[in-house]
């Protein structure tokens, strides 16, 4: 069953179409792959579903509801959470209250439940050292905590927006395959976006490719990998 | 263990000030009842910073608190208490209102728009001849309990104990994490759900009502007021040098510095009577230049460096 929505979804910035006129949907408990080139829109396609930016023109449905212009906190709150490529930690929270800022404020936790949550998803993604400043974290571990208060957010879809960029393979497959596995048991849909195509082809079952704002091709990788048009604007030009 | 400690250390320190006036006499009661404002001032003005928002707004509303109070009685024939309590309403109100407005603003623009509030409120005043007194400001038939200091001294601690309370409140709740996550992180906190706007009104119309409420305890334990004095920049600039200087952020901060600050600033009225607001000034920028994190930030720094360095020993 299609969980989000989009319809001709359109961004543009004084003139730039960053992105262009894409309809997508995802299902409960898939895990999608959203690909494309160096600006090709894909963090800006997260910000317009997310609620940090508003569209230009098109529509987004969450579980048939109508969110386009709903704000962003509304967004997460129903159950739409994300991270972000460039990295945002609260630097004067702890580990653990950085975790906890996305259950007390989207499930409206207890600060004593929304501790136990948070405590329980870091155990998952071992990430320990909860009590430190945030200054005291390696890169890893500050993605790590992104990702917890993310999920900490118990939400319905999530998007990882390269959230590995700048760990090595490793380290990013085995990040995302804990993701992929609690993913599965609450049966939450994933949006990855990755540079890292070992990664896509692994984890995920279905693949977007957008290209200059456009949606330019959709299915399992192994087939879009080798479309014509995919080929020559991404893997083409990459090669 | 630890927190019994200091729960019995805080319950001692509330106990030795509420017994105060059984060994102090009219003159240090008053200084007191001044230190003891500016601290009211200082933590909130504290309160609403934890978000990131600098008000220069305090005076302000201290000053429409302190006219609200004074005006109430004097024109509505309200019972002194009562009108307390009316000018933290009053001012809240105000508060929630303008709020709307001015929290959708951020940084110089929402500094600059409250200090300009302050400005507007002070002219109404001084302008509303037949209401407000114009600039002789307003006389009250009587001063709450008589004047009598020891009384006085303890309504203005009841006020200085519910701002400490609220700030305690602030620091414990989740309005803890709301406010600092929208001071670190807007786009961060958006995404995980604060709504952002109801929490700077939340701390916005709290602190102003505090601020309100201190200005109203204030005119009725003097028995009068002017547009001048109730709208001093006094109540602004040393207030914020308090709370910086003693570390802000924190409820203890502000407290420590107001303190220090509090009982300096009686000496420095006598000694230098129309340059002292000049000392603050200098204090807020040398404060913000070389000790941003304020005396308790230096004093926490100290003690986790002791503290790493007894860790290395071992
Ligand atoms: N706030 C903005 N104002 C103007 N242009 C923007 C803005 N944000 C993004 N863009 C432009 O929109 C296009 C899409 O950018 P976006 O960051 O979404 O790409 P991306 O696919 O995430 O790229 P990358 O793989 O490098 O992260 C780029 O040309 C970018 O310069
Ligand atoms: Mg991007």
């Amino acid at each position: 069953m299609s969980k989000l929505e989009t319809v001709g979804l359109t961004k543009s910035f004084s003139g730039l179409v960053a992105v262009k006129d894409v309809s997508f949907h995802m299902d409960e408990g898939e895990i999608l792959g959203i690909i494309g080139p160096n600006g090709a829109g894909k963090t800006t396609f997260i910000h317009l579903v997310s609620g940090i930016l508003m569209p230009t023109s098109g529509s987004i449905t969450f579980k048939g509801r109508d969110i386009t212009y709903a704000p962003a906190h509304v967004r997460s709150r129903i159950g739409i959470a994300r991270t972000y490529q460039l990295i945002h930690p609260l630097e004067n929270l702890k580990v653990i209250e950085n975790v906890m800022v996305g259950a007390v404020f989207s499930k409206d936790k207890s600060l004593k439940a929304a501790r136990k949550s948070a405590e329980a998803i870091c155990a998952e993604l071992e990430l320990d050292g909860l009590n430190r400043d945030t200054t005291q974290l390696s890169i890893l571990e500050i993605k790590k905590m992104e990702i917890a208060r993310a999920l900490a957010n118990e939400p319905e879809v999530l998007f990882l927006d390269e959230v590995m960029a700048g760990l090595n393979s490793d380290e990013t497959k085995q990040v995302i395959a804990t993701v992929q596995r609690i993913a599965r048991e609450r049966k939450m849909a994933v949006g990855v976006v990755e540079h890292v195509m070992g990664v896509i082809r692994e984890l995920t079952e279905r693949v977007i490719v957008l290209e200059a704002g456009e949606l330019i091709a959709e299915g399992p990788y192994e087939t879009v990998s080798k479309d014509p048009r995919v080929v020559e604007a991404y893997l083409g030009g990459a090669a | 263990m630890k927190l019994k400690g200091s729960y019995i250390a805080v319950v001692a320190a509330a106990a030795i000030v509420i017994a105060f006036p059984a060994f102090l006499g009219a003159y240090p009661l008053n200084v007191a009842r001044s230190v003891m404002t500016y601290m009211a001032l200082a933590i909130s003005w504290d309160m609403l910073l934890r978000s990131g928002q600098i008000s220069f707004g305090i005076a302000g509303l201290f000053g429409l608190g302190s006219y609200a109070s004074a005006l109430a009685v004097l024109r509505g024939g309200m019972n002194p208490f009562a009108s307390v309590l009316f000018a933290a309403a009053f001012a809240a109100l105000v508060a929630f209102a303008l709020g709307f407005a001015i929290l959708r603003l951020r940084a110089m623009y929402f500094s600059i728009t409250t200090l300009a509030l302050m400005e507007i409120f002070r002219i109404v005043m001084q302008n509303l001849h037949d209401f407000s007194g114009g600039p002789e400001g307003v006389v009250l038939p009587k001063i709450i309990f008589d004047g009598y200091s020891p009384a006085l001294y303890w309504l203005c601690l009841g006020g200085l104990f519910l701002t400490i309370g609220v700030s305690w409140y602030f620091e414990k709740s989740k309005m803890h994490l709301a406010l600092t996550a929208i001071r670190n992180d807007e786009t961060s906190a958006r995404s995980n759900g604060v709504n952002i706007f109801k929490y700077l009104l939340i701390a916005f119309v709290a602190t102003s009502a505090l601020q309100g409420m201190m200005g109203a305890i204030q005119v009725q334990s003097y028995g009068f007021t002017t547009p001048d004095t109730a709208f001093d920049a006094n109540f602004l600039m040393l207030p914020m040098a308090m709370a910086l200087l003693g570390g802000i952020h924190s409820t203890i901060g502000p407290m420590a510095g107001a303190v220090l600050l509090g009982i300096a600033s009686e000496w420095l009225k006598l000694k230098i009577p129309y340059g002292h607001l000049v000392v603050y000034g200098v204090i807020i920028i040398l404060v913000i230049l070389f000790m941003p994190q304020g005396l308790f930030g230096l004093a926490r720094k100290a003690m986790r460096n002791r503290r790493k360095a007894g860790a290395n020993n071992e």
